[in-house]
């Protein structure tokens, strides 16, 4: 198994080279997408050992993360894992969902910051309403149960990381759309438990009215099929 | 001169008012020509709609509507045709530069990796 790290990352220099150095220790492959950021953090992020790919123009996580998925395709890698730039996610967890992925063969792994055995991750009011919704909504597309709809870290495996590369949303909360893209094409997907870190520096976007616009959009995904498109398993899986 | 002719002739001002305007932003540059010969034909409607004024009266009969709601109701048509139109225009364009983006960030780290390993060589 060929596997490369994928971090979608904008105006993280403050954060961004100690998280890159880390993984490049662990011996992962690093790729660090630079969303037209305007500090230095393409320039660090190469400096701590990452493959950077400098996006001229920004298009949010999902462009980003579109970019990365088509450099692996590229250059043979046949499994992605997704990480944040932000120092949240711990590089331990990798070879969690590395394992889960070997031994269930599922196309999308998902690092689940509520599933038993999780570490603490406290989301209060609207946010976890709203969270909760979208995994229930997730779960159902996916036909098993998800606890964490829109978590950052996960494994992508082919033949869905080619799938992935060819059209990905760019809109905000990619991942509870790939959830739902993914479920419906019946693609494999399976969920482990993860501890989420605090944030190294910067602050979270989310704010309650963000959420409520969020899980409008993501019900309207769920239900009116407006995710991107991607061919079935069934026509990809040999 | 009757309600009717009097909107008509507001109604061709405007029409010419566009002309103008539009000719003037594609004079300058700013609109390219497909977009200005749209804007043209629409201003041309326009004028054609307000010498044909009075026949909107019989239209506006039989929805029992006034001739001023039947002339807003088609202009607010044709403006959202319009705006639908550009919608997909630009979401088009924005296809074009997401792909855009993406081969220049994939070539530019291929040429720099290609550099590093001429400064090697």
């Amino acid at each position: 198994m060929k596997v490369l790290v994928v971090m979608p990352a904008r105006n993280e220099a403050a954060s961004i080279a100690p998280v890159v150095a880390d993984l490049f220790e662990r011996g992962y492959e690093v790729v660090v997408v630079d969303d037209a950021s305007t500090d230095e953090t393409g320039e660090r992020a190469r400096r701590a050992g990452a493959v950077v790919l400098p996006m001229p123009v920004s298009f949010g996580i999902g462009g980003a993360l579109r970019c990365g998925f088509r450099y692996a395709v590229e250059h043979g890698y046949d499994t992605v894992i997704q990480v944040d730039a932000d120092g949240q996610h711990r590089p331990e967890d990798i070879a969690a969902l590395l394992d889960a992925q070997q031994a269930t063969g599922a196309h999308l792994v998902i690092g689940s910051r509520f599933a038993p055995g999780a570490g603490s991750y406290t989301v209060h009011g609207t946010r976890r309403m709203a969270m909760r919704l979208l995994s229930r909504l997730a779960s159902r597309a996916a036909g098993t149960m998800l606890t964490d709809a829109t978590s950052g870290l996960r494994a992508i495996s082919e033949p869905l990381l080619s799938e992935f590369a060819r059209s990905y949303t760019v809109h905000y909360m990619d991942s509870f759309e790939a959830l739902i893209v993914a479920g419906r094409g019946r693609y494999t997907i399976a969920e482990v438990p993860v501890t989420m870190l605090e944030r190294t520096s910067g602050r979270s976007s989310a704010s309650p009215l963000a959420a409520l616009a969020f899980l409008g959009r993501g019900f309207l995904v769920a239900t009116a099929r407006l995710g991107f498109p991607i061919r079935p398993a069934s026509e990809t899986v040999r | 001169m009757s309600p009717t002719v009097r909107q008509g002739l507001l109604i061709a001002v405007g029409g010419l008012a566009l002309v103008g305007v539009v000719t003037t932003l594609a004079r300058r540059r700013m609109i390219s020509i497909r977009y200005a010969f749209g804007w043209l034909a629409i201003a041309l409607l326009t004028i054609v709609a307000a010498a044909a004024a009075s026949l909107v009266n019989p239209i506006a009969r039989t929805f029992d509507m006034t001739g001023t709601a039947v002339f807003l109701a088609g202009a607010t048509a044709i403006l959202v045709a319009i705006a639908i139109q550009l919608s997909i225009s630009v979401s088009g364009l924005q296809n074009q530069l997401r792909d855009l983006s993406e081969a220049h960030a994939l070539l530019a780290e291929r040429v720099e990796q290609l550099e590093r390993r001429s400064e090697l060589v």
